[in-house]
Formats: structure tokens, C-alpha cells, sequence
């Protein structure tokens, strides 16, 4: 297996041949810009191309908030293919997943790589859609197209085409690919436990009998006019009462002033606890190496190297961190070996497998890893 | 990546790279030109950048830690406010808490728990022993106590819900219950149960003594009895007495029950005085006491001890402005302590007062066994007696009265005969008295009055029926209505129709049944006074009712012709009743001698076996005609 990250933009480099697999990472307005992506289609031959947009790419051990990246793979001995569905609204998040699931499906499928659109969609549900027509024996991987702070428009490309409410997969089969995850936040949890009095879904309505959206517009201060992107900076940890150990985070997506609620990443059971989190610098760099070092642990079984690195990381990190933001891209490069190839993006809500138990679920305001290799 | 070999500045010399921070490497690289060269204005703008992103950053912390503060704070004065309310809703518990850690050392109390040791304080941090050993209510015992408490305290264990139940030096009684906890400390809770083991000890008094007299009762004297027949010894001898007094029954329906009762504590009072301390004096109920007289050494004893009872109870009580005399019957039983029954002995104490009480008030009787044999027979006659009425075993017999002038028939008196299947004809003196006292005289009473009146109206009009009437049918208040009911089934004239009723009749409740013979008499019946002589002889009676015929008893014409005492009762008796304009007649007449001095005496009738015995009702209309026949003349 090869692989390469080459810069979109520059018709001047190449892949060394001709790719089975093309991974796309740029901005909303370059994918959109048809000239584009024609002109990258033909660049890639009979290759997979399969991509979506962001507000920042991962490029190399650096960030790139203009460029697009392109990340070829070639394969020996690994048969590919795509999957592509239609995702007008939240409501049709499982469906779409299992129907991505049971497109896919097939005795040699391995692993799934899926991007999905970042608006109008609930990752809870669509990673249990794609599980449910996969089972839990298929790795996982994948994010949810991000626009930056903007939270306008998120693209999927697949094929040649620019979708705006569509998730798109790669399968990957046979016994030879390997793929190895590993993923971690490290948001620190602060101030009062609080307790979802009122939710609906993914909505959540009160907390402890206030508005949820008063308390976020309290601690952003200023910045709650910047909302829902601002949200991103104060990520809720939530638990059942019952299964205080068990807990998980939850990222801002949209907000409705009128009602007073905000919509989040994925379900807010009524009567559970929350617990708001920020992000300290070191801390967050620190995740980021751990989620590579996890992955890496993981992979050390194959007896092959990994060949390329996805890194998917969450816009909050991005949007808190500013120009230190590469320093967690660049320790997630410095955990990895040289000859890795890496690209990824700033995603609304990253999927991989949880790293005790291995079953795939959404994350958010995760960085997460997925390395892949081929052992012939 | 590697650091830039040289600087290249529009505003000064170049200068040898400092060692950079990181954010400054990246931000040289992302400002490096093409041509090796640094960007100025790019460099600084995105150093500007980083230092409004560290503001940002900065100013966010602040904020938020600010906010954090404060609903920290607000969160503690909440938590401090329901710690309040958790320590109100602590202290205001009936029960103790103390709440001790896994090490076995206080955590907290609540004012409870103090209030029950009558502790200022209890420091969180103190062990059990160093709790309970400032308590000022454990010190009030001995040494060796108050360790034993806090011992017991201590060691209390969890298991199944343990409790210990204390009496403390100042009497009062706690309980302590533990609670083991999760983390491996416990909570006990302490109560101070005083008043329910009073108020259980109280019903335990109640349920052994009586409640007016507070003397035992008989739950309690029989547990005395089976205590002193545990600790007998050999030869010993005790009595046991029982005691009823004479016209109780009076003072309650005169003077009313408070003052019945106030006499009972009075009774109570003075039979206590009299015996020794380790004598038990209970009351069975009514007037009726029983008294356990211990280590009796002769009979003597206990008769001096008998009488020194009715000589005390005799003498007069005053109650509520009320000079009360009344009297008292003891029934003895005196056994051997180690061949007690109780149950034998109370009965047999019964059984002496009851031939005590017939034998004449104011008297003690000594059991023995014929009293047994007595009872026995009796109960058995009461059983027998039931069976009678139920089975028609009774009839009515008729003895003639005699108008002494003309020797003509004016009536019959009723007579009861008892049939007995085995025994025969039984008289009526030997079962009316036991259905007096077993409640059956009212019915025997009725099947008697409704048959003569049945079997009168076959005789001819001029013929009376005089049926004798037991005070106790008085009683009821319902006699009136049963001869109503008796003369319309018989169809018998009301003017035929004479009850006999004695002066015993008028001695209790006299207003009612004066009531009563009133209304009878408003019937038509007419009613006579039996037995005239032989009891109070009252002339009283005499003249509170208008009876209209007097029967002078038998006793005393017996006697005519030898004794001329009962020859001046009859004269006056029949003088009395020419006066008054009553009729009168003698009974038990047997001789013609008899019958020529109540001829001179101008006694108007007369009945006896010098006419007839009493007849079954088949002889008594031969009888009638017989009568109607010239009969010779007396002299």
C-alpha cells in the first residue's frame, strides 16, 4: 500500500500512481466551485473520491484554513467501495445510516469510513443506522463535514459530486486492510453539577430548571452573539445518575433563541447529569498525542506500519485554541513516523470506535485518529 | 521542522535567532516569503493574532471562573441552608441520632440525642466511650453501672437490626438501635420509651388488679396461690376466705353507684387493716372479696380473724354524708398449702359462704364436704329443672278454699307439681326457691298462671283461681302484661282471677311494685297478701295497697286449739281485716277444731287437707259438686 497527501490546489504535485482511494478535505466555497473538483476527478483516474468540507484542514503536521487536501491510497490487495445517501434532515440520520450499512455490507467488509453532512444531522443516530445493517465486527471511522465558525453550509463530495445533505462511506474489504483508532478530549469538567431537567432528544431545554441557553449565554458573556459556534467552547459532560464512571461529552450545534434551547451532537436524557467543560491548551495537546499514541498501540499488532493517518479533530478544539491549534496537530505528527501520510479536518462531530470498549459512537470535542495500513 | 538560519528585517541589522517558542516558529515559517525572507507585516499580524487569542482566552477564564465562583457560592449557601433544614428536621425527631464513622467516631447528633444524655455538646470526632462518659445522667448510678451502660451502648451489634433496651440511673427507660452503613460506619437511634413501659406496666397492673379498690384481682390471687404453693413447705396450712356483704344491694339502688362504689374502697380499706402483709385481700367483682389468709396455724386463728372482719365491716361508714351500715358472710376454706387446687379452693370458699349466707347474715362457715355434695345436687337439680321446663314435666295442682260459713267452693289455689321421670312428684318447696335463684321462675311462674287460668275457665263462674306469684316476677316490670296475655288466651274473667303475692314482694323496689299490682288491679284481678305473719308483718303493707284478701299462714293455725299466741295473731290478723274490710282466709286447716275457732273467730275461708289436698284438675269439679252438697255443721 501507498499513500500520499498532495495540496489540491497545486496541479504540480502528483501521486506516484494511479490512487484506489482519494480522501478530500477543503473548504465549503472549493468544493463547491465545480471547476475544482472536475478538474481533481480527472487528476485521480478510476480512483474512489470521497471528501467533504471544513473550516480547517489538517495538512501535514500543519493547518490550513484555505488549502485543499488531497489523500491518495493505493492498495494491493484491498477491494473498495462507496456508498452514498441522501440526508435531508436529522430525522432521517438512522435511516440513512442503516442504509449506508446495508449497501455496504458484505462477509469481507472490514472497516467503514463515512462522511456525513455536518448540519441536520444526529451522529448518535446515524452511527447506529450504519451499525445496525453492519453489526459491530466492522471498525468504524469518519466525521461529520464542518464549515468553520460559520455553520453555514457543509458539503459531502462522492463520486464528482458536491452534496449538501448527504453522507457518503468507504468500504474497505478483504482481510488484508487495517485500520487502528484511538481518540481522546481532555476537556476538564468545572463549576456546579447540574441536572437536565428538561430535554427533548438531542434538545436540551432546561438545566436545573433554567434555560439552557440563559446559562450559555452567562458564561460566554460577549461572545454568546457568536452563538452556536461560541457554544462550541463550553461542551457539556453528561452522565446517568446511576453510572457516574460513564460519561460522555456532548458539543454544541445550533441554538433557537426564541425557545431558549440548544441542540446538541446527540441525545440529552431528561434527569441525567451535566457538567460544563473547558478546554485548557496543554491539556487539549495532550489528548491529541494520546489519541495518536492509542492508535499507534493499536496498530502495533498488524506487523505492517500504518501507511496513512486520518486525523479528525473537533471545530471547538479549533475554534478555543486559535493559532495553537496546530500544536496538537503537530503533536499528533510528532507521535506518528515520518513516512505517514497525513491529512484530516475540523469536523461537527467525530466517529471512531471507543477506546475501551471498541464499539463506534459520535464523539465530540474529541481529536480522533484512524491510521491505515494494508498487510499483503 | 528546523529553525530559521537568519532574520531578515527591514528596520535593523540582522540578528542571531533567538530561541523561539513554537507558536513563534510557526508563525516565521507562515511568514517567510519565497525568497527565504520574513514578511513583516505577516509576522506581525499574527503575533497580534496570538496575543488577542491569549486575551480572549484570558478574558474567557476570568469570566468564567467568575461565574463559576459565584454560583459556587450560590450552590454553598444553598447546601448551607439545607444543612439547616436537615439539622431542624434532626433536632425535631422524637429519636436520638448519633451518626459514628467506620473508625467508630462521631460524626454528628442531633439535639435529641443530647437532650436524652443531658449532654451540652457532643463533639464530632469522639468515640462511643468518650460520648456517654460526659453524661451527667450515667454518673447519677455506681461506678460499675454506669461501664455497664456504656458497654452495652458500644457493643450493640448491627446484625438483623439489633436493639438494646436500657433503664438508666434516673429511671428512665431508652432504647438504642443500630444501623450498620455502606461505608462502614453506623447510625444508631436512641428513644426514650419511658412512658410506654409505664404505660405497659400500667395495663400489666390493670390486668391484675381492680380497678376501683386497687386490690389484686383474681388473675393475681391466683397467681399468689400457685406462688405460694411453690414455696410451700410441708405441713403448711393456709385459708382462704370468702366474703360477700350483707345489704350491699341496697345501699347501690338507694343511694346510687357512687356512693356503692366509695363504700367498696372504704370495705377495701379496712379488710386490708385487718389481715397481715403477706395475706393477699382481692376483689372478685360486685361486693364480693376473697381473702388468702398465709401460715394459718389453727382454726381458731382464723375464726377470731373471721369475726374481727364482721365486727369491723358491721360497724357504720360514712359515705358523701351517708351513715351506711351493712354486714358481711365468710365462707372459709382451709387446706393444706401443697394439696391446693385453686380453682377447688375458691369454689369451696364459695360454697361455705353461700351456706353462710343461708344460714343468716353476719356469719362465717368453715367448708366441708357435705357442701360439695349439696352443690352438687343442686347443679344437678338446676340442670334437671332446665330440662323440666323444656319437656312439660310441670302440672298444676288445686286445692280447694272454703267459705267456713256455707262449706261452699270459692275457689282453688294453684299449686305447682313437678313430675320428676325418675324422682316422681316433687313439691314446689323443694325447686321454687333454686328457680329463684337460677333465673327460671319467671317462665315456671307464666306456664303456672297461663294453665290455671286455661283449666279455670272450665269451672263454674262462682270459682276463683288464686295463683301465688314469687317477687322476682316482679322484676321485670312485665308481670301486667303476661296476666293480660294469660286471662284473654284462657278467656277467663279478671274477677276470677286472684294473685297471691307475700310481703317479700313489697320489700324491695316497693314504688314498682305497687305500680304493678296497680295496674292489675285496674284489670280486675284481685290480689292477696300471703303468708301474712311469718315475715315483717308490716301493717304498712297493709295500708299502701288495697289488697283484697289476707291469707293467714299455716304456721299458726297449726298451733290453734294449744297455743294461744298464734290464737291471738289469728284474732287479730281477722280483726284487722274486718276493720279494714279485706276478706280473709286461713291455710293449712286440718281439723275441725282448727275450723271452729276461725268460725268463731270470723275468719271468712279456709283451705287445707281438712277439705281436700291439692287435686289434679280431673277432681276438681266432683269436688265443687260434692261441696254443694249439706256439709256437717261445725260446733
Amino acid at each position: 500500500m501507498w499513500s500520499k497527501r498532495i495540496n489540491g490546489e497545486d496541479p504540480a504535485e502528483t501521486f506516484p500512481a494511479i490512487p484506489d482511494l482519494v480522501v478530500v478535505f477543503g473548504p465549503t466555497d472549493r468544493l463547491a466551485d465545480r471547476g475544482l473538483t472536475d478538474r481533481l476527478m480527472s487528476s485521480c483516474g478510476d480512483a474512489i473520491v470521497i471528501g467533504c468540507s471544513s473550516g480547517t484542514m489538517v495538512d501535514g503536521d500543519g493547518l490550513d484554513d484555505d488549502a485543499v487536501v488531497l489523500l491518495g491510497m493505493g492498495f494491493e490487495r484491498t477491494k473498495l467501495a462507496l456508498a452514498v445517501q441522501p440526508l435531508p434532515s436529522a430525522d432521517g440520520s438512522f435511516a440513512a445510516g442503516a442504509a449506508i450499512g446495508m449497501d455496504l455490507a458484505d462477509d469481507s467488509l472490514s472497516a467503514i469510513f463515512v462522511l456525513s453532512n455536518g448540519l441536520n444531522v444526529n451522529g448518535s443516530a446515524l452511527v447506529a443506522g450504519i451499525r445496525s445493517g453492519t453489526g459491530d465486527a466492522v471498525l468504524l471511522s469518519g466525521g461529520l463535514a464542518g464549515d468553520g465558525a460559520r455553520f453555514g453550509d457543509t458539503r459531502i463530495l462522492a463520486g464528482g459530486d458536491c452534496l449538501s445533505n448527504a453522507v457518503a462511506a468507504i468500504g474497505f474489504y478483504g482481510e488484508h486492510v487495517r485500520l487502528a483508532h484511538g481518540s481522546a478530549g481532555e476537556w476538564q469538567p468545572f463549576g456546579p453539577v447540574r441536572t437536565i431537567s428538561d430535554a427533548n432528544g438531542a434538545e436540551l431545554c432546561r438545566l436545573d430548571h433554567e434555560p439552557a441557553l440563559a446559562l450559555y449565554e452567562r458564561y460566554l458573556g460577549d461572545e454568546a452573539a457568536d452563538l452556536p459556534a461560541s457554544g462550541l467552547l463550553y461542551p457539556l459532560e453528561i452522565w446517568d445518575p446511576a453510572k457516574p464512571d460513564d460519561r460522555v461529552v456532548r458539543t454544541l450545534l445550533a441554538i433557537d433563541r426564541d425557545r431558549g434551547t440548544l441542540t446538541f451532537a446527540g441525545d440529552m436524557p431528561q434527569g441525567w447529569k451535566a457538567r460544563l467543560m473547558r478546554g485548557i491548551f496543554d491539556d487539549l495537546v495532550d489528548g491529541a498525542s494520546t489519541a495518536a499514541q492509542h492508535a499507534l498501540h493499536r496498530a502495533s499488532t498488524w506487523g505492517v506500519a500504518p501507511s496513512a493517518c486520518l486525523a479528525i479533530s473537533c471545530v471547538g478544539r479549533r475554534l478555543l485554541m486559535g493559532q495553537r491549534t496546530e500544536e496538537e496537530i503537530a503533536a499528533v505528527a510528532a507521535a506518528l513516523h515520518p513516512d505517514i501520510a497525513l491529512a484530516g479536518f475540523y469536523s461537527y462531530g467525530e466517529i471512531a470506535p471507543q477506546n475501551v470498549t471498541g464499539v463506534p459512537c459520535l464523539h465530540n470535542q474529541t481529536m480522533t485518529i484512524t491510521l491505515i495500513g494494508e498487510r499483503v | 521542522m528546523s529553525p530559521p538560519t537568519s532574520v531578515v528585517s527591514t528596520i535593523g541589522p540582522p540578528i542571531e535567532p533567538p530561541r523561539l517558542h513554537p507558536i513563534a516558529l510557526r508563525q516565521a515559517r507562515r511568514a517567510r516569503m519565497p525568497d527565504g525572507s520574513i514578511d513583516v507585516d505577516r509576522l506581525l499580524a499574527l503575533m497580534s493574532e496570538t496575543y488577542t487569542e491569549t486575551d480572549v482566552d484570558r478574558r474567557r477564564t476570568d469570566h468564567a471562573n467568575r461565574l463559576m465562583a459565584t454560583e459556587l457560592e450560590a450552590a454553598l449557601s444553598e447546601s448551607a441552608l439545607q444543612n439547616l433544614r436537615f439539622k431542624a428536621a434532626l433536632d425535631n425527631m422524637n429519636q436520638g441520632l448519633a451518626l459514628f464513622d467506620v473508625f467508630g467516631r462521631l460524626v454528628l447528633t442531633n439535639q435529641r440525642f443530647l437532650d436524652i444524655y443531658c449532654l451540652d455538646d457532643a463533639p464530632p470526632g469522639n468515640t462511643v466511650d468518650q460520648v456517654l462518659g460526659r453524661s451527667p445522667c450515667l454518673l447519677l448510678g455506681t461506678a460499675v453501672e454506669h461501664c455497664r451502660l456504656i458497654n452495652e451502648y458500644r457493643d450493640v451489634t448491627s446484625v438483623g437490626g439489633a436493639k438494646i433496651e436500657q433503664r438508666l440511673p434516673d429511671g428512665r427507660t431508652i432504647t438504642i438501635e443500630r444501623t450498620r452503613l455502606a461505608d462502614g460506619g453506623f447510625l444508631d437511634t436512641v428513644a426514650d420509651v419511658t412512658e410506654a413501659r409505664n404505660a405497659s406496666a400500667q395495663i400489666a397492673h390493670l390486668a391484675r388488679h381492680d380497678a376501683l379498690t386497687n386490690l389484686p384481682n383474681r388473675t393475681l390471687l391466683h397467681e399468689r396461690l400457685a406462688e405460694m404453693v411453690r414455696n410451700a413447705r410441708r405441713g403448711d396450712r393456709c385459708a382462704m376466705l370468702g366474703l360477700d356483704l350483707d345489704r350491699f344491694k341496697l345501699v347501690n339502688d338507694t343511694l346510687g353507684h357512687p356512693v356503692g362504689d366509695a363504700l367498696l374502697v372504704a370495705v377495701a380499706e379496712r379488710l386490708v387493716k385487718l389481715v397481715r402483709p403477706h395475706d393477699v385481700v382481692a376483689r372478685l367483682g360486685g361486693d364480693e372479696f376473697s381473702i388468702l389468709v398465709q401460715h394459718v396455724t389453727s382454726d381458731d386463728m382464723v375464726e377470731q380473724l373471721c369475726q374481727r372482719i364482721i365486727d369491723t365491716l358491721t360497724q357504720p361508714f360514712e359515705i358523701a354524708g351517708n351513715h351506711i351500715q351493712i354486714g358481711a358472710s365468710i365462707g372459709i376454706a382451709l387446706v393444706e398449702v401443697d394439696t391446693i387446687d385453686p380453682d377447688t379452693l375458691l369454689r369451696d370458699a364459695d360454697l361455705a359462704l353461700y351456706r353462710a349466707k343461708r344460714g343468716g347474715r353476719g356469719s362465717y362457715r368453715f367448708y366441708t364436704p357435705d357442701m360439695h355434695v349439696f352443690a352438687t345436687r343442686r347443679r344437678q337439680l338446676e340442670i334437671e329443672l332446665r330440662q323440666a321446663l323444656s319437656s312439660n314435666q310441670f302440672e298444676v295442682h288445686y286445692q280447694p278454699q272454703v267459705d267456713i260459713t256455707t262449706h261452699t267452693v270459692i275457689g282453688f289455689e294453684a299449686l305447682a307439681r313437678w313430675y320428676h321421670p325418675e324422682r316422681g312428684v316433687v313439691p314446689p318447696g323443694d325447686f321454687i326457691g333454686v328457680c329463684e335463684e337460677i333465673g327460671l321462675i319467671g317462665a315456671v311462674g307464666e306456664l303456672v298462671l297461663k294453665q290455671s287460668c286455661r283449666d279455670a275457665a272450665l269451672w263454674p263462674k262462682s270459682i276463683k283461681i288464686a295463683v301465688n306469684l314469687s317477687p322476682l316476677q316482679f322484676k321485670s316490670g312485665t308481670l301486667p302484661a303476661i296476666v293480660s296475655q294469660a286471662l284473654s288466651e284462657s278467656g277467663l274473667d279478671p274477677k276470677r282471677l286472684e294473685l297471691e303475692i307475700t310481703e317479700g314482694a313489697m320489700l324491695e323496689d316497693t314504688a314498682s311494685v305497687i305500680e304493678q299490682l296497680q295496674r292489675l288491679k285496674e284489670q280486675g284481678v284481685l290480689i292477696s297478701l300471703d303468708d301474712f305473719g311469718t315475715g315483717y308483718s308490716s301493717l304498712s303493707h297493709i295500708r299502701n295497697f288495697p289488697f283484697d284478701r289476707v291469707k293467714i299462714d299455716q304456721s299458726f293455725v297449726r298451733d290453734l286449739g294449744t297455743n294461744n299466741d298464734s290464737l291471738a295473731i289469728v284474732r287479730a290478723v281477722t280483726g284487722l281485716c274486718g276493720s279494714l274490710g279485706i276478706m280473709s282466709i286461713a291455710e293449712g286447716v286440718e281439723t275441725l277444731d282448727q275450723l271452729n275457732i276461725l268460725i268463731a273467730e270470723k275468719c271468712d275461708s279456709a283451705q287445707g287437707y281438712f277439705y281436700s289436698r291439692p287435686v289434679p284438675l280431673a277432681e276438681t269439679l266432683p269436688f265443687i259438686s260434692r261441696m254443694l252438697e249439706p256439709q256437717p255443721k261445725a260446733a
